[in-house]
This record gives C-alpha cells, sequence and structure tokens, in this order.
C-alpha cells in the first residue's frame, strides 16, 4: 500500500480514479457534501426570508412530516434502482394499498380488533404488489419498466374500484390517535421515517443483503458467476419497495386522514428524482441512503420556503426547476474536487 | 429455476389476492342517485324514443364522478330515452372521436361536457350543422354554433359566494380591515380555478379586504394536506380560509386538526357529503355549492330538445340557449336542504 | 516491405517522407507524465507495431493521434506538413481513424449504418439507404469479407465481424493512416488469421497500420517495425518486427530480462482420487457426452476453437447451464444440476472468459470483489464484519501480489493481469477445491503473464484441482499436465501435455472441424 506509487502512476489512462476513502470501508457521506450545502444554502434563504416563522420548532416538524411519507419510499426505491432497477408503480401501490386498508371492511375490523389490522392490510397489499413486481421481473424476465407501468395502471385502476372513486374517511380513532401523536415532541410520523432512514443505512451498508445489492446492480452476470441468487435477491428488492410503499399509505391515511385512489399521485417521478438526484446511479451498482433522504428533505424544505413567502405557483414551479439544477452541479463539482485531491 | 415453479408462485399469488380483494371489498359504499327535490311536470310523461349520447372527462374522483354517476342515473329515469354512453377520457382527441362516431350513429341529442372546450367546438359544431341538438356542459364551447344550450356552473360565481360569505363574517364578527384571509386554490392551471380566484378577490375588494396569503393544490386529498400544512406554518393567525374544493377538502381539515388549528372561520367549496356533514357537526362554517348535477340537468334537457319540447315552467315553448346555475352558500341554516345534492367525495 | 511497396495503387509524393512523424511528445495528467518524449515514424503501407506494457503511455499516445487528448508538448508532421489534431473530427478529416478495443459501434444499426454513423450519405435530410448500402458492401468487399451483408444489424455479428465493420467505418472516411488497439484479444485464432489477411490487404494499398498487441507471436507476424513504449518512454523504435529477438523485446518492455516461459511441470503427474469428475455430460447443439477427471493438484488444459464448446463445457461443471444428461462430481459428490449455488457451495470456482462483464462488479473495491463470493463467511446475522473482510481482502491482495495493494480501490483501474489476479483471489478466499480458467491471460500483457502462468501452478501445488481453457494452444500445452482436445462439441483427445505438441493439436482440433 505503501509502495504503489510509481505503479499508480503507470496509470494516467484511469482519471476518473474515485478516492480511497469513498470505496471499501467508510460511508458515502463525503460524496454527499453538494447536497448537504444546497440544503444549508437553501435553510439560509428561509432564515433571510422568513425568519422565527421558519426557524420554529413546528415548521420544522412540519417539513420533516411532509417529507417522511415521500421520504420511505425513495428510501425502498433506492434499493430497487441501485440493484440495477426501475419501479414506477410506487404512487399507485401506495393509492391502492391505503384505500385498501381504509375499506368499511377493513376499518370495521379494526375497530372490532386493533388498528394493527390496517397497517398489516397496506403491508401485505404493498409487500404483494412488489412481489408480483418482482417475479414478473425476474423470473419472468420482462423488462422493469413495462412490468411496473402495467402494475401503475392496474394498481391505480383496483384502487378506484375498490374505492368506488370516494375517499374513505379513517375512523379508526385509535389508528389516528397512534400515528398523529407525538414522541418527546416529535410527531409518531418523523419518527417513522428516521427509524426507516437508519434501518435503510444499515441495511445498504453493512448487511450482505446490501452488499449484494451493489453486486446484483452493478454486474448482475458476475454477481451470478458468484454464486449469487439474482433472479431471487431481485424480487426480494421490490418487495422490499412495496413494503415501503404499504407503510408509506399507512403515513399517509394517518396524516390525511382518509385512503383514496388519489393517493401518491407523481410519486414514482418524486422518489426516483430524489434518489438520482441524491447520488445513486441511475444505472445501477451504486447507492447512498444519505443522499435520499438529502434529497427529499430539499425538495420539501423549497415548497416550504416557497409558500412561507407566499410566492405563486408558476414562480414555485420555475425555481424547482433551477435548484434541481443548481444542487445536482453541485453535489457534483464538490463530489470531482474530492475525487481530485 | 424452473418455469413451472413461476407460473405456481404466480397462481398463488392470483388466488390470494382475489380471496383477500372478496373478503375486503366495500359493502357500504354506493352511488349517490336520489338527487333531491324534483318538480313534477307535464315533461316527465314517457314521449318519443329518443337515444342521447353522453360523452365526459374521464372521472377520477369526486366531482366529476358525481357528475357521470348522476347523468347515468337520471336518464335511467325515462323509459323514452337511450343512453349511449362514451368510455371518460382525458384525451381531446378521443373525445372528438367518440363524438364523429355519435354523429354516424345519428343518435338523436348530445350531452357533452369538454375535456376542453375549444379543441372539442369543431366536432360540435359539425353535429349541430348534422342537425343533432348538442348539450353543452360545464366548459364552454370558443363558438355560439357549437351548442344549442349551455348549462354552466358558475366558477367566477363560486368565487363572489365565497367573498361575498367572507366580507359578512368579517362584518359580523368585526374582524376589521386587516383581518388576515387565506385561500386554497384547486389546481393552478386550469382557467377554472383562475375564475374562482378572480372572483373571490373582486367579492373582497368590495369590503375593502384582499387575499393575504394564497396556496394552490390540486384537487386531491394528499396534496390538500400538504399545502395546508405548510399554509399554516407560514401564518401563524388566520381569520378565513377559501379552500375551492371539498375533494381537497378532506386532506385540509385533516392539516387543520393535525396542527390543532381552529381559530378561523373555514369555507369550502363544490359542496361535498362530507362538507356537508362537518357543517352539521360545526366543524366547517359554509361551503359554496358548485352543483355536480349540470350533466344531468343537460340530459333531461337533450331529451326534451330531440322531443321538440320546451321547459314547461317557462312560458317559451323552446328551451333557453342558456343556463346558469346558481352557486349558493351551504351554511348551518340551510345545510339540511342542500344535503341530498351533495356529493360523496 | 519493400516488395509491398511495388504494389501501391498510389505512392507518395516522397517515398522517403514518413506518413506520421511525431516527435517529443509530451502529455501531462495532474501528477502523472503519461508521456514523456515520445518519437515514432510510420510509413505508408507500413504495420507498425506498438509495444509496450499497461500503462507505458501506448492509450495515451493513441488519443493524442486521434485527437481525443491535446499534448502538452511536441510536434505531429503528417504527410510532411507541421499539424494539429485538435478534436477526433479533425483526426478523420486528416486521414486518421482509429478502432478501439472497446469497438465503439452502435449494436442497433445497421452494417452500414454504422460504417456512416457522423457522415451519412443523405440527400436534403433523407439518409440514402440504397446508396450506402451499395457503398457499404464496396468497403466490406476491399477488406476482404463481402459476406457480410450492409443490411445487418451490427448487433448479430461476432466479435471478429464487428471489427471488419470498424475497418470499413475507417476506410470510409479515406483514412490513410489505421490505429487498431488491441485487435486480436476478442478473436480466435482462424479469426485473427482473417484479419491479417485484411490488414495485409490494406498496408498493400498503401494505408499506414498502428498496431497494438501483447502477442508478441503476432507481432513477429504481420508487423513491419516495432514501437517499444515504457514509462512514458519510448524505449526503442523502428525495430525490424521479423528478426529483433524476443528476448530483446521483453527486455526492452519490462527493463528486465526475463524469460517468457511457463513454470516447471512436476516430475511426477498427479494421481490419485479424482476431485473433479465429468461423466457423460452432454447439451444438445453444444458438446456431448463428455466425460474426464482431474485430480487433486493436477492441471488439465482444454484446447479448441472458439464454439467447440470449450467454454459452454466449462459453464455447465459450473452449473450456469444446465447439462441435459451425465453428473458432475466433486470430491466424490454429486452436484446438483444447473445450479452455480451448489457448485460454490462444493467448493469450485470460475474465472470466466469477459472478466469485465462477468466475473467483476467493475464500479466495487478490489477487496469488495475479492470477498463477493464469500460474504456470508464475514457475517453473522446478515451484517458484515467489516474487520474481518478487510483482513481477507488484504491477506489476499498480499499473497496474490496484486498491484497496487490497495483494496479500496476501485477494481475498474486496474491492469488485466491484476484484475484476473482478483479474480483468482475470489476463488482462494472461498477455499474452493476446483477452479475452471477460462482464457486467463487474455488481455493480460506480456510481463504479467508469466506471473498468473506461475500462480496457476502455485495453487495447483496447493491441492487445487485446475481446469484451464485458452485459445491460444502453446498455452493450454505450457500450462498443463494434461490436454483435453474439443472439436465440435466432443472430446477428441485425452493425453499427457509433455508427449504433444502444437502442430498436432492443431491438427485435430482442425480435422475434428472439417469432419463433422
Amino acid at each position: 500500500m505503501k509502495t504503489d506509487i510509481a505503479v499508480a502512476s503507470e496509470q494516467p489512462d484511469t482519471g476518473r480514479r474515485q478516492p480511497g476513502f469513498a470505496a471499501l470501508f467508510s460511508g458515502p457521506a463525503g460524496r454527499s457534501l453538494g447536497l448537504v450545502i444546497a440544503l444549508v444554502l437553501l435553510c439560509v434563504v428561509g432564515v433571510i426570508t422568513s425568519g422565527s416563522l421558519f426557524m420554529s420548532f413546528d415548521n420544522v416538524m412540519t417539513i420533516l412530516r411532509l417529507a417522511s411519507v415521500i421520504g420511505v419510499v425513495s428510501i425502498g426505491m433506492t434499493f430497487v434502482i441501485t440493484g440495477g432497477g426501475i419501479d414506477l408503480s410506487v404512487g399507485a401501490i401506495v393509492a391502492l394499498a391505503s384505500v385498501w386498508a381504509s375499506t368499511l371492511a377493513t376499518q370495521t375490523l379494526a375497530t372490532d380488533t386493533h388498528w394493527i389490522v390496517m397497517v398489516t392490510t397496506a403491508l401485505l397489499v404493498g409487500g404483494g404488489c412488489g412481489l408480483i413486481n418482482g417475479l414478473l421481473i425476474a423470473y419472468g424476465r420482462m423488462a422493469a419498466f413495462i412490468v411496473t407501468l402495467a402494475m401503475l395502471a392496474g394498481a391505480r385502476g383496483l384502487a378506484e374500484i375498490i374505492a368506488q372513486k370516494q375517499t374513505q374517511v379513517v375512523t379508526v380513532d385509535a389508528f389516528v390517535d397512534f400515528f398523529g401523536a407525538d414522541v418527546l415532541g416529535i410527531p409518531v410520523l418523523v419518527v417513522i421515517f428516521a427509524l426507516v432512514s437508519i434501518a435503510g443505512w444499515v441495511l445498504l451498508n453493512r448487511t450482505t443483503f446490501g452488499r449484494r445489492t451493489l453486486a446484483v446492480g452493478g454486474n448482475p452476470e458476475a454477481a451470478r458467476l458468484a454464486g449469487i441468487k439474482v433472479k431471487r435477491h431481485t424480487t426480494l428488492l421490490y418487495v422490499l419497495l412495496g413494503l415501503a410503499c404499504g407503510l408509506a399509505a399507512v403515513m399517509l391515511l394517518a396524516r390525511t386522514t382518509a385512503g383514496t385512489s388519489t393517493h401518491g399521485l407523481l410519486y414514482e417521478l418524486d422518489a426516483i428524482a430524489a434518489v438520482v438526484i441524491g447520488g445513486t446511479l441511475l444505472s445501477g451498482g451504486r447507492g447512498t441512503i444519505v443522499g435520499t433522504v438529502l434529497g427529499v428533505l430539499i425538495f420539501t424544505t423549497l415548497t416550504n420556503v416557497f409558500t412561507l413567502n407566499n410566492l405563486d405557483t408558476s414562480t414555485q414551479a420555475v425555481a424547482k426547476g433551477v435548484i434541481i439544477v443548481v444542487a445536482v452541479l453541485l453535489q457534483q463539482r464538490v463530489a470531482a474536487r474530492n475525487g481530485s485531491t | 429455476m424452473s418455469r413451472s415453479r413461476f407460473l405456481r408462485t404466480i397462481g398463488v399469488v392470483a388466488a390470494v389476492a382475489a380471496f383477500a380483494a372478496a373478503c375486503t371489498s366495500n359493502e357500504a359504499a354506493s352511488v349517490q342517485t336520489n338527487l333531491g327535490p324534483r318538480a313534477v311536470s307535464s315533461n316527465d310523461e314517457p314521449g318519443k324514443e329518443v337515444v342521447i349520447g353522453f360523452s365526459g372527462p374521464e372521472a377520477d374522483h369526486g366531482w366529476l364522478a358525481a357528475i357521470n354517476s348522476t347523468a347515468i342515473a337520471e336518464a335511467k329515469r325515462y323509459s323514452d330515452v337511450t343512453l349511449r354512453l362514451a368510455e371518460g377520457t382525458n384525451d381531446p382527441s378521443l373525445q372528438i372521436s367518440h363524438i364523429e362516431s355519435f354523429i354516424n350513429q345519428g343518435v338523436d341529442a348530445i350531452v357533452l361536457l369538454p375535456t376542453d372546450g375549444a379543441a372539442l367546438t369543431e366536432v360540435a359544431t359539425k353535429a349541430m350543422e348534422a342537425g343533432i341538438p348538442v348539450v353543452n356542459v360545464d366548459r364552454e364551447f370558443t363558438s355560439e354554433f357549437a351548442a344549442r344550450t349551455t348549462i354552466l356552473g358558475d366558477n367566477y360565481g363560486m368565487g363572489i359566494s365565497a367573498g361575498t360569505y367572507a366580507c359578512k363574517l368579517v362584518e359580523e364578527h368585526n374582524l376589521g380591515p386587516d383581518a388576515v384571509i387565506a385561500e386554497i386554490a384547486g389546481l393552478d392551471s386550469l382557467p377554472l380555478t383562475q375564475d374562482r380566484s378572480d372572483g373571490f378577490k373582486d367579492a373582497l375588494r368590495e369590503c375593502g379586504q384582499k387575499v393575504d396569503h394564497r396556496v394552490a393544490a390540486e384537487f386531491t386529498v394528499e396534496s390538500g394536506e400538504a399545502e395546508a400544512s405548510n399554509l399554516l406554518q407560514a401564518v401563524p393567525k388566520i381569520d378565513i380560509i377559501w379552500n375551492h374544493d371539498d375533494d381537497q377538502g378532506v386532506g385540509v381539515k385533516a392539516a387543520f386538526d393535525n396542527a390543532d388549528r381552529n381559530e378561523f372561520f373555514f369555507i369550502g367549496g363544490a359542496g361535498s357529503a362530507n362538507a356537508m356533514r362537518w357543517i352539521q357537526d360545526g366543524e366547517m362554517e359554509a361551503t359554496v355549492l358548485y352543483p355536480p348535477t349540470q350533466a344531468a340537468d343537460g340530459i333531461r334537457l337533450a331529451r326534451l330538445l330531440a322531443q321538440g319540447k320546451g321547459m314547461s315552467d317557462l312560458v317559451q315553448v323552446e328551451v333557453p340557449r342558456r343556463i346558469v346555475l346558481n352557486a349558493p352558500v351551504v351554511t348551518k341554516e340551510n345545510v339540511d336542504k342542500y344535503l341530498p345534492l351533495g356529493f360523496e367525495s | 516491405m519493400e516488395t509491398s511497396t511495388e504494389t501501391r495503387l498510389t505512392p507518395e509524393p516522397d517515398a522517403t517522407e514518413p506518413l506520421l512523424r511525431m516527435r517529443g511528445i509530451v502529455k501531462r495528467f495532474p501528477g502523472v507524465r503519461a508521456l514523456d518524449g515520445i518519437d515514432i515514424e510510420v510509413r505508408a503501407g507500413d504495420v507498425h507495431c506498438l509495444l509496450g506494457q499497461n500503462g507505458a503511455g501506448k492509450s495515451t499516445l493513441i488519443k493524442v493521434l486521434s485527437g481525443a487528448h491535446q499534448p502538452d508538448d511536441g510536434t505531429i508532421d503528417w504527410q510532411g506538413e507541421r499539424i494539429r489534431i485538435i478534436d477526433p473530427q479533425a483526426a478523420l478529416d486528416h486521414g486518421i481513424a482509429t478502432i478501439y478495443q472497446e469497438l465503439d459501434l452502435v449494436d442497433g444499426l445497421t452494417v452500414a449504418e454504422n460504417i456512416y454513423l457522423g457522415h451519412e450519405r443523405a440527400r436534403w435530410g433523407v439518409v440514402a439507404r440504397a446508396d450506402a448500402n451499395r457503398s457499404a458492401a464496396g468497403l466490406l468487399r476491399r477488406l476482404g469479407h463481402p459476406e457480410i451483408a450492409p443490411a445487418t444489424e451490427v448487433g448479430r455479428l461476432s466479435s471478429a465481424g464487428k471489427q471488419i465493420v470498424s475497418m470499413a467505418r475507417a476506410l470510409s472516411h479515406e483514412a490513410k493512416l489505421i490505429v487498431m488497439d488491441e485487435p486480436s484479444a476478442v478473436l480466435d485464432q482462424h479469426e485473427v488469421r482473417r484479419l491479417f489477411g485484411v490488414i495485409r490487404e490494406l498496408a498493400a494499398q498503401g494505408v499506414g497500420i498502428v498496431y497494438i498487441s501483447h502477442r508478441l507471436e503476432e507481432i513477429r507476424e504481420i508487423g513491419d517495425r516495432v514501437t517499444v513504449l515504457k514509462d512514458g518512454h519510448t524505449a526503442a523504435t523502428g525495430l525490424a518486427a521479423a528478426t529483433t529477438p524476443t528476448s530483446e523485446i521483453i527486455r526492452l518492455m519490462t527493463g528486465r530480462a526475463i524469460e517468457y516461459a511457463f513454470p516447471d511441470r512436476p516430475a511426477t503427474p498427479p494421481s490419485g482420487e479424482p476431485m473433479l469428475a465429468v461423466s457423460g455430460v452432454s447439451r444438445p447443439g453444444e458438446f456431448r457426452d463428455v466425460t474426464f477427471s482431474v485430480a487433486a493438484g493436477e492441471v488439465v488444459g482444454l484446447a479448441g476453437l472458439v464454439g467447440s464448446g470449450r467454454s459452454e463445457i466449462l459453464e455447465t461443471i459450473y452449473g450456469a447451464r444446465r447439462s441435459k444428461a451425465g453428473s458432475v462430481t466433486v470430491g466424490g459428490r454429486r452436484l446438483r444440476a444447473g445450479s452455480v449455488g451448489a457448485a460454490v457451495a462444493a467448493g469450485v470456482g470460475l474465472c470466466p472468459e469477459e472478466r469485465k462483464s462477468q466475473a467483476l462488479v467493475l464500479g466495487e473495491s478490489v477487496g469488495r470483489n475479492i470477498t463477493l463470493a464469500s460474504l456470508t463467511r464475514f457475517a453473522r446475522g446478515g451484517f458484515v464484519n467489516r474487520r474481518d473482510e478487510r483482513r481477507a481482502a488484504d491477506e489476499q491482495v498480499a499473497a496474490l501480489d496484486v498491484r497496487p495493494s490497495d483494496v479500496e480501490r476501485h477494481v475498474r483501474t486496474l491492469s488485466g493481469g491484476n484484475q484476473q489476479k482478483v479474480v483468482l483471489a475470489r476463488w482462494l478466499l472461498h477455499d474452493c477445491r476446483v477452479l475452471l480458467l477460462d482464457e486467463p491471460t487474455r488481455g493480460v500483457d506480456v510481463g504479467a503473464r508469466s506471473e498468473i502462468y506461475t500462480l496457476i501452478r502455485d495453487l495447483a501445488e496447493s491441492g487445487i484441482a485446475v481446469v484451464v481453457v485458452s485459445s491460444e494452444i502453446e498455452e493450454v500445452i505450457g500450462l498443463s499436465d494434461r490436454v483435453l482436445v474439443v472439436s465440435d462439441g466432443a472430446i477428441v483427445h485425452d493425453g499427457p501435455a509433455a508427449e504433444i505438441d502444437e502442430h498436432a493439436v492443431l491438427d485435430m482440433v482442425m480435422e475434428g472441424k472439417t469432419a463433422a
């Protein structure tokens, strides 16, 4: 390790060499530095323009609460994309799970027994959709794009049929009370988001499952020839994302006190955007949970700052586009600088 | 992995899903069909058998779903009406082709709620020229010659009603010239949202008020909740909030409850059954009606047009060219009267 | 070379003026002088071979020549004129075309569309297909490959076919100089012969060729002159390809005198209970009734042409393909057919033919690539113990002398030889008992080859049963204790390596081919 300078200098054609610290045994935090800077800049703008209003505990919690639902979906999406896949059906799965978990039948059962029935239903529906996606992609050898596009249409249609295009208000008070509560002043939804983030980070960076995800996404053929069960692993990734969608549906039920087939509209775009802005490779093989969480927070904070400043929606849309590009540029520049020193 | 094992797995998954669906189906939800007070008139007597073609946007939710279901229910009431239903769509070109096939089939009248008024004007004119009366519902054509009769909800009028009611609240509760008034609009890119906002603004100006804070949601529960949450953070104390749409209102209300905020008067829009129940329970001040019965009225008028009859309550023997529905304010005092009109969002 | 001058269609105006003269080319990258004063001259009609170990500067020099890099110093004279090659388009405009190792063809387009990509034959923006197809067919005929139809989709061609299309593309630019970066790396011997025919033809037409290869024997055959690069310098230039001794070239490349030699075989070949026994394994259309065994400590070589079924046999033993008949046993226990997991669990390791696409996760570090097959060993309850993992990876890197010896480095940045060591390390760490090696020295430069050979022999001596497949018959014979010859899906010979020579093997390989 000390004597390889000469050898290294013999390889001028590999200018894209990654810094050693970002590779094997260290976390991806350094790579996300650009996003941290972007988020901090955004907060500075918020403080300057709205002062104490922005900084208030309540407002920070509002941002985190709004980020929590799409955040959980995005963390699941990070795994699928890192594993070389894509899932366009997340929003539709959230809608279906939310509707299924809030039908009169489910709610009646939940009132008679325990609200956990609703949670289980949502998770089963989400996980089931993910399983169908995964089986068709891995064993049915269909393109992920097509399978999940079909699921997008099918799941939302099924949600409309089940809900009969109506909004199903959650009447199980124990459910609303539990998820609407605070833990030491922190909303339960935010606590769930935090726990999922931590669990996602550990799973991706510290377990054989995460390591295999990177290998499967980086080079599925090499992973297969190294003895990894690539098909089974791919299926599990979609199931994992489906479960995340089910959990997100539960959180959305709590947030809006209603289940409807319009829940989760355009989640697929928001989640993919957050994941990719976070620094996960769209082609697979590299993923960062920290980046994804930062990506989600940047989006949510952005909307909050705009609303605090009473900006109209068209201005918001333009600014959003600009800031996405700036955030990604910043993130690339900082990463490149880290790489060259 | 063998193919047969894969197929077996799929089979098991499908079976479980079907079973689960059967177990949890939504028995209680039913489409609202009884549409309140009906004027009994000689026109209800069966007349000439007529075929009416109906085409509307894809009804993914609430108000639009109610538009469709009430229209279908209305047609069923008449033994002399055969309804041709075009599949709902949000694609103007597809809707144009629906109307063209109506023309080819030679229906007796067409009721059309266009996805886009301007885009459907030409094909509607073609139908008129072919001698088929067209009843234009909710979104107006750009040409006078494209429809025999136009039935409009009044989006600007909704804004006026909401604004006027807000002015009344300011006066009654002495909120003063600095009253904080907020608006949660619907999908901002739609002209109807602009109309509602313009009406609200204009009415508020009459009593020296203005909209202090405005956000726009997307007619969905989720977006209503998100926008309202941010709005509450942006404005620590609010006197009056007008929310354009009771569909998204479910989310808006959840945000209020979540933040424990109720210092303001909460006015809704469209008039869903949910909103009316909140009004009954005192959790909402009022909602401005935007009737989901326009298409049902359109069916009735189309029947009369096809049978060559007039409206029996009018002296004139012909159906009027233009009907603009009122946008009344539903409050605790009159909610019982309007509750049957409320649609399940 | 002198004889070919006479057949040239368009002799250069001044025969003594070289087509290309590069003088004192310097190219610096941050912290590195990749090229430090390169001199090279290429004459029209010459096949000029560029030799050097990985990192010697060959790739950088090509990129300077193709306009991808700008030199920091030095001059380029082209047909007697001082020029600057500011971008790849400028290079093409001058008539300098480069065919990269990773062929830059678009699989979804046809042969003709690829040839004219970027300078489409079009009238008013509409591609003139018939016209393009006709001229493409002309170019392919000129290259001696009229059987490639211009309307074929490139994705359906073999590597060799793609190579020809790349050359046709170069010709379509009316190239006077064609640079070829390791064109033979993806070809088998038969295809290489045909490629050489094309190159000779082009040279005869007055085109200058810069030919890069690791294989000295090829250079002997096709080259006129040789330039050897070492550490960004020109170690020697203008050497006669036919007469310069191999030892001299290797000395120039490595800076030290080494024998390009195979390690000694043990005097008494290993015997005893077979570690790997393959019995009656068949896959219709690929190979049939393959039976052989390998003892612990034995190296068995499989010789055969591409398409003879040799790689398929390895992959079937490994479970990556499912055999339709017969059995594979390892250490006396029968493996479940068609299961890589079962093979890996039984201690079988495969170093596949396409290292980059089949073996390595290029975006990952050396360490993670080494531990990929043995992750569960470092895991408790699914959590990876990274200290143990790192220690194990470090040990392997040290044992196999992977350079640079940094487990955190991305495996992408390693040379071919060191990448191969990483794949070997993966299976050593896994304590494998049977090692299947498919083309173990493909893309590995001369200096590192001997190392790989020695390593393979050491592994065998530690008790592993090794099976080697290679296109280079010399390698199969030199490396193995026993040689199997595969021809047209069947094993036609099984005997000690010491008792057979290259010609005999070649005969059997070709004969079986024609007999079928």
